[in-house]
């Protein structure tokens, strides 16, 4: 069994990384196969013939595909991305910051999403038949299929052009030297709770929808019906019964969704204008800076190829049954 | 007695309100036609010169106009295939495969149509505004060529008149004066249309209001529906012939081919699609078609599962291997054998994928990525309202809401056809 698990470990990482190999290949067979000469940009007509090779040579471009190809696999894992055109730093510093705050943000909003999911799933529960029941599944398959940019927007008319309540943009207000810690702390908030709502609410109706369906159905199984005739407490029985069973599935769910918010929440960081990944990514491409498209692009290939795999560790670790699904 | 009523009654009724509706202009349009057929045979290349893509679009939507009612009334098959319960979510797609088919009938204004600026600019819904119109410059017919060229500058309507002139107010002395926000023009009386003697007033009805540029958003909304659409199925026929032979590929030829063509899969699912989708975008540029190919690759993943479980299990089965030993081709066996028992539990999941690329396309155009200003869009009418937010707010509402209809029903029918298909799901 010992031996099992750790073949089912080593399995699973293998692929991860066999992914992660697929994913630099693909990148840079894009950046290569796309129109148009990266060194067009750097070598005007009048330059001379031999000053023009040289830069043509700087790039590499002259070497055999499968050369270029090993060096950019090498840049890439040892974390050097290039220089970014358009902020003339090399794209790891740049990176850096925006990749700080889409980490703390999607963090909060992903532990947001666990519990509320949690939370209106297990309230559902309880009240299951009823009125609020109906109403919550309806709603959550309507809040699935809600886009996103939508939503935002329609927020920020309400509670911003016409409420007045909070801010439409960024994620602090412009003159805020004299404030102290504790209204600074105050002020980001208030500044990222549209944001946060906007983020928040399709991942919510997902984690709800899948627990609410696992719980019903392992509800009408058999051992929850046998245990009740013995006389457990509903408390004990959802505790100890109902839920390890019906939260299975969701941890893959939810190592998806995390990863997919490490990359960074591409439309609602637009929609605020917030510094992070998505909108670094996206003006990244109106600046034509390839150097940093292909940065951001490979970190959130990344952190979901991460994410996945330790979500199926922590399956492996919970659930005996899934080593042999993998090991298989 | 009542009667039920069913999808197809619906479709005929709305074919026949735009009938109605558009009785004038369809008369018009079957003269155009008549005098484009006879100036064929008479001097056939200058003719192609004078067509242009939205006089197609028009003859198109008339011959379409005419025939899918005598289709629906004649043939059985279609009615038994629209026999369906109409409800809200049927009626939605409907509507907007109308909007897709009739968009020129629907509205009889070109969707970049502006003038006067100053007049017609972020007026809200069901504001309506007076015009003049100045008196064409009588020219007299020469040649058949030259009536078919006004002919079709009289009937097809232009992105710009500058016989159309947008007012606040006027007033009628010896001379016509009118103002537009505040400032005074004049003009001679007899350059303008009369009726009975006086100057003739008209006013026109922007039913859900005008954007930046004065331009109708109901007809940018009608003619937005095409974009999502073609967005919508093109990708999903991509992706549905991507995901149909490579799970072919899989289960046909061999462990190889099976095992990196699954690594791919799982490469393609534990990626972003959107960033991908970026990428791709942003490397090779964004037309129609560049963004309904990587629409279509980005989603080709889940079919390839189905259908890749579907095969494995019909690859065992008698009759299949009868086929292959008789030995058919492989786009043969794909073609008879395979797609009819796999059509069914892949069809909801193709539904489902609409809605997908649709709201996907949009996403795009909201970022500014997406089909570029040539069409209107949804997205990128909502991109360009966010600048007006405080002011307007029907320029992110109208499209937003429309959006958010057409997806929730796209996503209800998927359910639909979900529970007919596997009752016990639900």
């Amino acid at each position: 069994m010992k031996k099992d698990f750790y073949r089912a470990i080593t399995k699973r990482i293998t692929s991860s990384i066999l992914v992660l190999f697929l994913l630099v290949t693909f990148i840079f067979l894009l950046v290569r196969l796309a129109p148009g000469d990266p060194t067009q940009k750097y070598i005007s007509p009048k330059l001379s013939p031999q000053l023009a090779e040289k830069v043509t040579k700087s790039f590499g471009l002259d070497q055999p595909v499968y050369s270029q190809y090993i060096s950019f696999v090498k840049n890439i894992f040892t974390g050097d991305f290039g220089f970014s055109y358009n902020y003339r730093k090399p794209v790891f510093t740049v990176v850096k910051d925006y990749f700080l705050f889409t980490l703390i943000f999607s963090s909060i909003s992903f532990i947001i999403q666990l519990l509320l999911g949690y939370s209106l799933a297990k309230y559902a529960y309880n009240k299951r038949g009823k009125f609020i029941d109906k109403l919550f599944s309806n709603l959550s398959i309507i809040a699935f299929s809600l886009p996103t940019f939508v939503v935002g927007l329609i927020l920020v008319y309400i509670f911003s052009v016409k409420l007045n309540i909070f801010p439409t943009s960024g994620v602090n207000t412009i003159f805020r030297d004299n404030l102290s810690f504790i209204e600074n702390i105050f002020d980001h908030a208030l500044h990222l709770i549209l944001p946060m709502i906007t983020l928040s609410y399709a991942g919510t109706a997902v984690f709800y929808k899948y627990l609410k369906d696992n719980l019903d159905s392992v509800e009408n199984s058999a051992f929850i019906t046998s245990l009740r005739a013995n006389g457990f407490t509903e408390k004990e029985i959802f505790k100890n019964h109902l839920l390890p069973n019906a939260i299975q599935p969701l941890i893959s769910i939810a190592g998806i969704e995390f990863g997919v918010l490490l990359g960074g929440a591409l439309l609602t960081e637009v929609i605020f204008s917030l510094p992070g990944m998505g909108r670094l990514t996206v003006n990244a491409i109106f600046n034509r800076d390839f150097p940093l498209v292909t940065a951001c692009t490979f970190i959130a290939g990344f952190m979901m190829i991460i994410s996945n795999l330790a979500t199926d560790l922590i399956k492996i670790k919970m659930d005996k049954r899934f080593i042999k699904e993998l090991i298989n | 007695m009542f009667i039920k009523i069913k999808i197809w009654h619906f479709a005929l009724f709305i074919l026949l309100l735009i009938i109605i509706l558009r009785l004038s202009f369809l008369y018009e349009l079957m003269n155009l036609l008549f005098v484009i057929i006879q100036s064929f045979f008479i001097k056939s290349e200058n003719v192609f010169a004078q067509l242009s893509i939205s006089v197609i679009d028009n003859i198109i939507s008339l011959l379409l106009i005419i025939t899918l009612p005598i289709l629906i009334i004649s043939s059985k098959k279609i009615r038994q295939l629209l026999s369906h319960k109409l409800n809200l979510a049927n009626s939605v797609l409907m509507l907007l495969t109308a909007c897709f088919l009739f968009a020129p009938l629907i509205t009889r204004q070109h969707p970049d149509f502006q003038k006067d600026i100053s007049v017609t600019k972020l007026l809200p819904p069901f504001s309506s505004v007076s015009y003049i119109e100045i008196k064409e410059d009588s020219k007299t017919i020469e040649s058949n060529n030259s009536k078919l060229k006004s002919m079709i500058d009289d009937v097809i309507p232009k992105s710009y008149n500058e016989n159309l002139v947008f007012i606040d107010s006027a007033v009628v002395g010896s001379s016509f004066k009118y103002y537009q926000s505040e400032v005074e023009y004049e003009i001679e009386k007899n350059k303008l249309v009369k009726t009975s003697g006086y100057p003739k007033i008209k006013s026109k009805l922007f039913l859900l209001g005008s954007d930046e540029f004065g331009r109708d958003v109901f007809t940018r909304i009608v003619y937005g529906s095409r974009i999502s659409l073609i967005v919508g199925f093109g990708a999903v026929v991509v992706s549905f012939i991507l995901g149909l032979t490579f799970a072919f590929a899989a289960v046909e030829r061999g462990k190889v081919i099976n095992l990196v063509l699954s690594r791919v899969t799982d490469l393609f699912l534990s990626f972003p699609t959107i960033f991908l989708v970026v990428l791709i975008i942003a490397l090779f540029g964004s037309n129609i078609f560049s963004i309904i190919i990587v629409l279509g690759f980005s989603g080709w993943m889940s079919l390839f599962k189905i259908a890749k479980s579907e095969m494995l299990s019909i690859k065992n089965k008698e009759y299949y291997l009868s086929a292959k030993l008789v030995g058919l081709k492989n786009t043969k066996l794909l073609m008879r054998e395979i797609l009819p028992v796999i059509i069914i539990p892949v069809s909801v999941n193709l539904i489902f994928q609409i809605g997908n690329v649709i709201l996907a396309e949009s996403a795009l155009s909201y970022l500014g990525l997406g089909t570029g200003t040539e069409y209107p869009s949804w997205g990128a009418m909502i991109e360009a309202g966010q600048q007006y937010i405080t002011q307007s707010w029907w320029l992110i509402f109208i499209p937003g809401i429309v959006l958010i209809i057409s997806l929730l029903s796209i996503n209800e029918i998927g359910r639909n056809i979900n529970q007919h298909f596997n009752p016990a799901a639900n």
